[in-house]
């Protein structure tokens, strides 16, 4: 490949540099003009305009179907991944951050497009090691990301979330070189082939728990969770933002990947009575833990920000129900739910950041009678959290029905109870959650508001809380519009939806009309 | 007019109500009103051409909706639809005019109301698990947020614990569905493909309960039945008219629709014990509201006890027993209206106490003739008096019982019995009291108004129009017994 194809094929994510090195340039040029900071709203316009091209920049990348053999893939799913992620991007720029909470806005977003970069890099590469570095590229922005606000809370948050990421990151990098101990390659598809030769050493067993574990830090699974709830308590909404929708999307994306495209044959299985050491199992108890850990600390939360970040918690652990079930049809429906819990959890995060400000403080108690100060914000908060608890017809619910679905059909055969207690663990945990939204829905809309004016939102806020919220229901009601590319994604995708024997895909003939 | 008018208007409505300007609030509760009579009308007239042909095709609309996993957008209409249909217009029109006078929040209150009676019509519409599952929690937050928002006593607590038994339950029924399509190859979602599947007997032993359960739940069964008085008393008049009249109707519509013909011979397994707790039910019911000082938690516990009879109905798996539920599903839904629409809006909202003792002070029935009058008639239906529509749906279970556990018949005489001892009581205690001669006379109370007697006449002459003469009620519901999914309970030994 040459540079200049390189170069083509790189068109996002160098938009999305040069836009951050011309936000750099900018903010400083202004800032020795005016002796002031960058005002916030231009760089959010350039910000919004540079992810904007390199949207525009993704359609005209080619498609490079050979991905098991480049550094660099564009399958369909990296594309349509990428677009998620830049669309995840767009909104977390369009969430201001609090006015006496970011000194440098133009490096504050110059930061945000870094870590947008690393993220689309993760996305389109099937190369381990370079699937490392574009990872610790998005997690290094996004650690001073955590800590820009200068805030006790805010140092706090960065430092916890650096600590417990760079041990992921070493767990992660250490894994993956017993992996290559034992294959002599860092491509996913030849791991795979190698793999068909015969089954994984000890070691090589390690190594994938260690990659596991790298990734769980990531996703906030639970035992893994712990810097979780102190950083979306302390670090600026629009970093928390970025980590809780576009990051978790691409650690999922990163999961799917190293799993079912490298280690798919390595999965044993997590069915009940049929139980085989593998990561599906492994996967299974993280997702129970997760589960039950999540729901319920989440109970007991008086602050808004630390529920949504124990409900991520719980969240990850539905994620892994279907990942657990080794399928492609599940490994699509997770993909969907991370989309659409992201820009649910986003846009919760949105309206609370709003009432934060408004308040000074993000406890329950602060969103008391939102319904007659905001309307519409608190109507969009409404679709936000009963989508994240799964109450149709909204996205939440239909990709938790699908992705349960999926698990059940694909790990059930002849009868067998396959992944049943898992699923019914889900779905019952699922149940409870209701129960701490409920509380938040209870103070906006059920009690009445000590001051009635409205909460005063920027427009570009107003942006960030209502576009999802339109699209929480549009792809509520309309969920083929996401889920059918990405189910034909991962089964044009070499590789994946090549089962192993031992967990044989279920016949799935679909009705045609 | 098709079916589907129903479903359309319900949701059209609740949108408009929502989207009225704040100047203009007024106008939700004719728009609901308009809705609702649109429902209403549209399934009467379904109703009417069905029984005119009742061989033609059955009208249903089909489209594919999320194809990867084989979910439609299936929804049909037989003869069962249709009446439990005609019930949801009834109760929305009446839950309506006996709402009229709602002013905080008006917008709020009809897009909910109007939400949960679509919510309601898209479940006894779906013909796909997946739709149905969707109407089927539709209906859980504008539930919570009508009794929240607009409830009375205890309404916190009381909306709370609904909603998390609502919740609870429709979590057993997605493990239960899903149990079935996975089992089934994980092709297709439709009932009528879940149904057709056989499943193995182990697993439908197991599976059969919890999706049951999971309707039961909703259905008011004991010992699941406790969030019912809680939620209905603490529930503003027109939700309690909703949650008795045709919500707990769909737990009872999906354990039989959805539960037993799925896993029939898991239901053989498990009917003794659900005619047991049924009778347990019907018979608790009727004591605990015999002891009750509240009026609206008479008529809430005397819901648990009428629920019991439809389960019982469904228990017995014979034609009757089935016919003689979904009668006393429609039957029950209109009573149930009725009384908690004279209960909750005509007295309480002239006397602010449903308290027997204090409801003496008032002396109801010089003061307020009229609702004596209807709560009288309302009484007499819900003991199953012949000419009202209680007896014939009670006749048909006790005959159906009769068919499968004769010994049972000693018990559920007793729950009858003791149903007409509380709502002769309730009648008693709370409109025609003894009071001292000497006492002082009642203050003079608001009368009735058009809204409240024209949502009291349209009830009270409907239970009366299917005591008197059901034959089309019955042809109808007969026309959605005859369909393919009930053949594996009716023909069981």
């Amino acid at each position: 490949m040459n540079y200049s194809a390189l170069f083509i094929q790189l068109l996002p994510e160098a938009v999305l540099v040069i836009t951050a090195l011309l936000l750099l340039g900018v903010a400083v040029a202004i800032e020795a003009k005016t002796q002031r900071p960058m005002p916030i709203d231009l760089t959010i316009v350039i910000s919004a305009m540079g992810i904007a091209a390199a949207c525009a920049a993704l359609c005209y990348c080619p498609a490079n179907l050979e991905s098991g053999t480049t550094l660099l893939a564009m399958d369909p799913l990296a594309r349509i991944f990428k677009a998620v992620v830049l669309m995840l991007g767009l909104l977390a720029v369009l969430l201001p951050p609090a006015r006496n909470e970011i000194k440098q806005p133009g490096e504050f977003h110059a930061l945000l497009l870094f870590a947008l970069t690393g993220l689309l890099l993760t996305v389109g590469t099937v190369n381990l090691l370079f699937l490392f570095v574009a990872l610790e590229l998005a997690s290094l922005s996004l650690y001073l990301l955590a800590g820009f606000s200068r805030s006790a809370k805010a140092a706090e948050a960065a430092l916890k979330y650096f600590l417990f990421g760079g041990v992921s990151a070493a767990f992660f990098l250490f894994g993956l070189s017993l992996i290559y101990g034992f294959c002599h390659t860092l491509m996913l598809p030849d791991i795979a082939a190698k793999l068909a030769t015969g089954p994984l050493p000890a070691y090589a067993v390690v190594g994938l728990v260690m990659g596991v574990v790298g990734l769980g830090f990531k996703l906030a699974a639970a035992p893994f969770h712990y810097w979780a709830p102190d950083v979306y308590e302390g670090a600026p909404a629009t970093s928390v933002g970025l980590i809780a929708a576009a990051s978790k999307a691409v650690g999922v994306l990163v999961l799917v990947r190293l799993l079912l495209t490298g280690f798919a044959l390595a999965g044993g299985s997590a069915a009940w009575g049929a139980m085989q050491p593998g990561w599906s199992l492994w996967l299974g108890v993280l997702a129970a833990v997760s589960m039950v850990f999540g729901n319920v600390l989440a109970l007991a939360q008086t602050s808004m920000r630390r529920l949504l970040a124990y409900s991520a918690v719980a969240n990850t652990g539905y994620l892994l129900v279907a990942l657990a079930a080794n399928g492609t049809m599940a490994a699509g429906s997770a993909l969907f739910y991370v989309v659409v819990y992201g820009l649910a959890t986003f846009g919760a995060l949105a309206v609370t950041a709003a009432v934060e400000r408004d308040r000074g403080d993000d406890s329950l108690g602060s969103f008391a009678g939102l319904v007659h100060r905001s309307p519409l914000q608190a109507l969009a908060l409404l679709v936000f959290l009963t989508s994240l608890a799964g109450i149709p017809p909204l996205a939440g619910f239909v990709g938790k029905f699908v992705m349960f679905s999926a698990a059940m059909a694909e790990t059930t055969t002849h009868g067998t109870p396959g992944l049943t207690w898992l699923v019914g663990l889900a779905a019952i945990m699922s149940a409870i959650s209701l129960y701490y939204y409920l509380m938040v829905l209870k103070q906006a809309f059920v009690r009445e508001a000590a001051d009635p004016a409205p909460v005063a939102m920027s427009t570009s806020h107003r942006l960030a809380v209502l576009v999802p919220a339109v699209l929480v229901v549009g792809l509520g009601l309309f969920p083929a519009l996401l889920l059918s590319p990405l189910a034909a994604a991962l089964k044009a995708t070499p590789g994946l939806g090549k089962q192993p024997t031992q967990s044989p895909p279920c016949n799935r003939q679909l009705r045609t009309n | 007019m098709t079916p589907a008018w129903t479903l359309i208007s319900a949701f059209a409505g609740a949108l408009l109500v929502l989207l009225l300007p704040a100047r203009a609030a007024g106008l939700a509760r004719v728009i609901a009103l308009a809705a609702s009579i649109i429902g209403a009308v549209a399934a009467a007239a379904a109703c009417l051409t069905k029984l005119q042909r009742l061989d033609a095709p059955a009208w249903s609309f089909d489209k594919p909706w999320i194809p990867e996993l084989g979910i439609r957008f299936h929804l049909a209409a037989d003869g069962l639809s249709l009446t439990l249909l005609l019930l949801t217009g009834l109760v929305a029109i009446a839950g309506v005019l006996f709402s009229w006078n709602v002013e905080t929040r008006p917008r709020a209150f009809f897009a909910f109301f109007m939400t949960i009676i679509g919510g309601v019509y898209g479940v006894f519409l779906s013909r796909d698990g997946f739709l149905l599952f969707v109407f089927y929690e539709i209906v859980i937050l504008p539930k919570y947020m009508l009794i929240a928002i607009w409830g009375s006593t205890n309404r916190e607590y009381g909306a709370m614990k609904l909603t998390l038994y609502s919740i609870g339950s429709s979590a057993l029924i997605l493990i239960g569905l899903i149990v079935a399509y996975a089992a089934s190859g994980g092709t297709s979602f439709d009932l009528n493909d879940l149904a057709s599947f056989k499943y193995a007997p182990a697993l439908q032993y197991w599976a059969f309960p919890i999706l049951f359960l999971g309707f039961a739940v909703l259905a008011g069964m004991w010992p699941f039945h406790t969030w019912a008085p809680t939620g209905h008393v603490a529930a503003p008049t027109a939700a309690s008219m909703l949650l008795a009249g045709v919500v707990m109707k769909l737990g009872a519509y999906g354990a039989l629709c959805v539960a037993m013909p799925l896993f029939p011979q898991g239901f053989v397994e498990w009917r003794l014990v659900i005619a047991g707790l049924a009778v347990i039910g019907l018979i608790y019911g009727a004591l605990t509201a015999l002891q009750q000082k509240d009026l609206k938690f008479v008529i809430g516990y005397s819901s648990v006890s009428h629920m019991g009879l439809i389960l019982l109905g469904l228990a017995t798996a014979t034609h009757w027993g089935l016919r003689g539920a979904v009668l006393q599903m429609i039957s029950h839904g209109i009573i149930a209206g009725l009384l908690f629409g004279i209960a909750g809006r005509v007295v309480y909202a002239r006397t602010h106490t449903r308290d027997f003792s204090a409801l003496r002070e008032f002396d109801l029935w010089r003061t307020l003739p009229g609702a004596a009058v209807a709560f009288t008639v309302a009484t007499a239906a819900s003991m199953g008096l012949p000419g009202f529509s209680g007896f014939v749906a009670e006749v048909a279970v006790v005959i159906g019982v009769w068919h499968s556990y004769p010994w049972l018949l000693l018990p559920v005489a007793v729950g009858l019995i003791v149903t007409g001892a509380f709502s002769l009581r309730a009648m008693h205690r709370a409109f025609f009291p003894e009071r001292h001669a000497l006492a002082a006379p009642a203050p003079p109370l608001p009368p009735l108004t058009w809204p409240e007697i024209s949502a009291i006449a349209l009830l009270s002459i409907f239970s009366l129009a299917i005591g008197i003469y059901p034959l089309p009620w019955v042809t109808l519901i007969d026309d959605g017994l005859r369909s393919p999914l009930f053949q594996s309970i009716l023909s069981l030994p």
